[in-house]
């Protein structure tokens, strides 16, 4: 390394360090940032890059924790915002230990959403756009419990006990079960199975203790959906209703072959590209709009539904169409209804 | 039958039984042959991580990149069956050839470096646990060739399933090596007390060097029945095996320090500890407390086992 | 064999080299190697905020990795270090939010409670001559478990402002004073090793057991002691980290508190204190934490394409440990010929 590129970077990092590192940099660049490696955020890296393209933006760039670990997370947003990054669509690693985080961007003025997950109320997010989990749940159960004749047990599978998310689910299912009346009665719940080999263990080892004895199935999480399609295709079995969530192949494949009745898809495309949209004008000088039709979740009052859809074998081939046609419609009045803008 | 009471993992098999015993007169339904059949197909998974970990725990160290090499070799065993329609019979070949790699590459540093185990391991598991996320961006490879997933999936008859024939053949295998092989004794010669050892001739690089591939081979079988099981290339596999695959291992009997490991014990490991999570499903135990009871359970299990050797102590 | 007789080196140079050679010193090394050089090449490295943050979560790290410590000595190991740090924590976030206590009660009642813990794992050690890898395996699902089941898995979010003060607090823009409290648990247990009976009875115990207890060592009482300092300091890195989130969170260490063990070995380990028990470096475990927070903040920021960071990580780490190895051999080399 020579004497000048030295000498240059020297220079060029002292006036990045002089300069306040949010307001030196006049173009947005957005970091999205999800909890950790996992296949459901795939979709947000095209999305920043065709919000980078539609809306011109300086970036907005991908970046993903090494490990699906709260400290992790929490370095990785401290590392991006030292590196310029003013602007920040991050999905919590928790509702509640992120906030410090974003409480310290916000102390720098950089915008933050809570994207596809929300931050516990009070925080200093701007809103938070995302699927309310606990909602889906309750749809998915509902449609499940249709699907049975309104009557029949149920069992739940879902994600860690320490993901707030997974409590709010669990709540949803119940509350579901009892609106039905008596005639559904939710029989097991698995937590704690959001991995291959604890999934593929506990679910098997359900399914050859109850499965004569089980109507129907809901998953409220990533891969007990994959492992339970998996499983009943390989049972063969087409008796045991269930509804899954998100849109991996091997579910959407049974969907389309009869083992899984529907998913419940969300929408991380839509997620990302509005999010970066929003950034960008909040940086311009928009604020939220206080009196906005925000929606109260249990974790928020400012909550913007990116959309949820259930998908059944009708549907699931143009399922992708479906989802961009939600975040079209969302966009078009998105600026005018949620954000005042000088 | 007074030598059989004798064998160190009597008391596991003894505590196994009675299990299987107590969860069957409670739900008869507990030895369905749909059931048997589930608890084989885990039991069989778990069996080769665990025996992957006692391999280097019986030259006295530990192997801490197991899953992450479990983990590359699942991904890349389904990433060359879907991106290059590689033939299974070489795809496995070429899974094992990657396993036998990444526990040479350890095996060498730590042998020849002078550097511990401990250390290189680590360093390793998060190159290769990199290496996986690297090539895979965290999405799984979905083109599983269908023989694989029909060998994940199948039995040989009955409640038999497929995948306890590998299991079965390797634990044989390691069984042998251990017992009868050369190698075998050196590696446990070396784990027992490494300057006896050298003094009596034994090559200290060799046998480790040996252990450590063994323990790659061994990760490397893991990992690809992991992915017929699961039917497809998770970048997770490997992720969660660094603790069971020590917990079989010691409940079995293994000295962490080196140089006596137990097969059989291990496998009652496995059973018991696979039997104990079975059975909260079954009992469909309250998402709640299921932690709180594996741990409750395991610790007795241990316990159990731990009374009857001291009892076998002091009656000597 | 003959081997070539050293030179009559002085006293003084000699004692020299001993410290030159010795682990800390090549861990110092690594430490203001890589530090200088992603100060050069990491762009936004030095920025006050950066550095903050990084001067944060050494301390946090070093005290988890010194709570491992005092167990290693023993011999054993404790997998449920983690377990133990998030029920302490959420045990003071009780107190605080439900119990109304102040803040300085609450804190030391966890770390109370993380003593009690600690001494649970020693006790079941010593009276069943079980494996401390099994115990704690098992202590791990039945701490967390139980933290489970008493809390629901909810967080406690209304905590009182001041609990996080200290870790708000920035001295000269870039350094976190939770710094102080690392060091501070850090020399106290320097003090242990180095100049007290107890200290000298744990190194006993740890090398030989069976022959401190025939030279009088309470072997299975100083073991005791040592899992029950363990929770404690394994309490201190909870609240480290609760008062950097201002919460009391139950996923803070992961499912089981697993998250904290990797980091746990890594500071005794690279900093020299041996598995099999009966040597310490607390300078080490304290070098080897910064070094392993220093690489990892370091590649998070070199923009390696966010899925290789864990690869870099690897390599470093491997690079560092042969890096020092090198070293040693060098400097030995240098000796026998001089």
């Amino acid at each position: 390394m020579n004497v000048h590129r030295t000498t240059g970077i020297a220079i060029s990092l002292a006036m990045a360090v002089a300069a306040s590192v949010a307001l030196a940099d006049q173009t947005t660049k957005v970091a999205l940032v999800p909890g950790g490696p996992h296949p459901y955020f795939a979709a947000w890296e095209q999305a920043g890059k065709d919000a980078m393209r539609d809306f011109h933006l300086g970036a907005a760039d991908y970046k993903v924790p090494p490990k699906w670990e709260l400290s992790q997370q929490n370095q990785l947003i401290e590392s991006l915002a030292a590196q310029g990054y003013n602007g920040f669509l991050i999905f919590p690693g928790d509702p509640v230990g992120t906030r410090s985080t974003v409480e310290e961007l916000a102390d720098m003025k950089v915008p933050v959403i809570a994207l596809a997950g929300c931050l516990q109320d009070p925080s200093k997010a701007e809103f938070c756009l995302g699927t309310d989990t606990g909602n889906s749940a309750y749809i998915g159960t509902k449609k499940l419990i249709e699907l049975m004749g309104g009557k029949g047990k149920i069992a739940h599978f879902t994600g860690f006990l320490v993901d707030p998310n997974t409590k709010l689910r669990m709540d949803a299912v119940e509350k579901a079960v009892k609106e039905a009346g008596g005639g559904v009665t939710l029989i097991q719940t698995i937590a704690d199975i959001d991995a291959p080999e604890p999934a593929q263990e506990k679910i098997n080892a359900f399914l050859a203790a109850q499965g004569a004895n089980v109507d129907g199935i809901v998953t409220t999480a990533w891969i007990p959906a994959v492992t339970a399609a998996t499983t009943l295709r390989k049972i063969g079995d087409k008796r045991i209703k269930m509804v899954g969530i998100d849109h991996d192949e091997v579910v959407l494949a049974a969907v389309k072959d009869g083992f899984v009745n529907g998913t419940m898809l969300q929408n991380p495309y839509g997620q990302g590209y509005i999010g970066a949209f929003a950034i960008d004008r909040l940086r311009s000088g928009c604020t939220p709009k206080p009196d906005a039709p925000w929606k109260t979740t249990a974790q928020t009052t400012h909550f913007i539904d990116s959309g949820t859809a259930y998908v059944d074998k009708a549907t699931v081939d143009t399922y992708i169409d479906q989802m961009r046609a939600v975040t079209k419609s969302i966009m078009a009045d998105f600026a005018a209804k949620y954000l005042v803008c000088k | 039958m007074k030598a059989l009471l004798r064998q160190d993992w009597f008391g596991l098999a003894a505590l196994a039984a009675a299990a299987i015993a107590a969860i069957t007169a409670i739900r008869p339904d507990f030895l369905s042959p749909f059931n048997v059949f589930v608890l084989l197909g885990t039991v069989s998974l778990a069996l080769v991580i665990a025996l992957g970990q006692m391999v280097v725990i019986a030259i006295g160290q530990m192997n801490l990149a197991l899953g992450a090499i479990g983990g590359v070799v699942a991904v890349a065993f389904a990433g060359m069956m879907q991106v290059w329609s590689i033939p299974v019979p070489l795809a496995v070949a070429g899974g094992l050839l990657i396993g036998a790699a990444c526990g040479l590459a350890t095996g060498v540093l730590t042998a020849r470096a002078g550097l511990s185990a401990f250390v290189v391991t680590l360093a390793a598991l998060s190159m290769f646990k990199g290496i996986n996320l690297g090539i895979t961006k965290a999405q799984p490879f979905y083109g599983v060739a269908a023989g694989v997933k029909a060998f994940g999936a199948g039995s040989v008859a009955g409640p038999v399933p497929w995948v306890l024939v590998p299991a079965v053949l390797v634990a044989v295998a390691v069984a042998v090596l251990l017992a009868r092989l050369p190698l075998g004794r050196q590696i446990l010669a070396v784990g027992g007390n490494s300057h006896a050892a050298e003094l009596s001739g034994i090559g200290i690089a060799r046998a480790t060097i040996a252990a450590h591939v063994i323990s790659g081979l061994l990760a490397a079988v893991a990992g690809m029945l992991a992915v017929a099981r699961l039917a497809i290339g998770q970048p997770t596999i490997g992720d969660d095996w660094l603790i069971p695959s020590f917990a079989a291992p010691v409940i079995g009997g293994a000295a962490l320090a080196g140089g006596y490991v137990s097969v059989t014990g291990t496998a009652f490991g496995v059973l018991i500890v696979a039997l104990i999570t079975q059975a909260l499903v079954l009992f469909a135990v309250d998402p709640y407390y299921v932690q709180l009871l594996l741990g409750l359970l395991i610790l007795g299990a241990v316990g159990l086992n731990r009374l009857r050797e001291v009892r076998r102590e002091r009656a000597a | 064999m003959a081997g070539t007789e050293p030179s009559t080196i002085g006293a003084r140079e000699s004692r020299l080299i001993g410290v030159l050679m010795s682990a800390d010193v090549g861990l110092l090394i690594l430490i203001v190697a890589f530090f200088a050089a992603f100060w050069m090449f990491a762009p936004g490295f030095n920025s006050p905020f950066n550095l903050f943050g990084l001067s944060r979560f050494t301390a946090i790290n070093i005290v988890i990795g010194l709570s491992m410590m005092v167990v290693i000595v023993t011999g054993g190991l404790d997998l449920s270090v983690g377990a133990m740090g998030v029920t302490a924590v959420m045990l003071a976030g009780w107190l605080m939010e439900v119990g109304g206590l102040p803040v300085p009660f609450a804190v030391a009642g966890g770390v109370a409670l993380g003593a009690g813990l600690g001494a649970l794992n020693g006790l079941v050690i010593v009276r069943t001559g079980v494996h401390s890898f099994i115990v704690t395996l098992a202590t791990m699902s039945i701490y967390f478990g139980a933290m489970i089941v008493v809390t629901h898995a909810e967080s406690f979010r209304n905590l009182p402002a001041d609990f996080s003060t200290l870790a708000k607090l920035r001295w000269f823009g870039f350094v976190s004073p939770t710094l102080l409290v690392a060091g501070g648990a850090a020399l106290g247990l320097f003090v242990l090793y180095r100049f007290t009976a107890l200290g000298r009875r744990m190194l006993a115990a740890g090398a030989n057991p069976r022959a401190a207890e025939m030279s009088g060592v309470p072997v299975r009482r100083v073991v005791t002691l040592c899992h029950m300092l363990g929770g404690a300091l394994a309490a201190l890195a909870g609240m480290l980290l609760a008062m950097r989130t201002g919460a009391a969170i139950p996923s803070m260490a992961g499912n089981l508190g697993q998250d904290w063990l990797l980091p746990a070995f890594l500071g005794p380990v690279l900093g020299g204190t041996a598995l099999t028990g009966g040597r310490v470096s607390v300078l080490g475990t304290v070098l080897g934490a910064t070094l392993v927070t220093v690489l990892t903040s370091g590649l998070l920021l070199l923009q390696v394409g966010e899925f290789w960071v864990q690869f870099f990580l690897g390599a470093l780490l491997l690079g560092a440990v042969l890096l020092e190895r090198a070293r040693i051999l060098l400097l030995g080399a240098r000796r026998l010929v001089a």
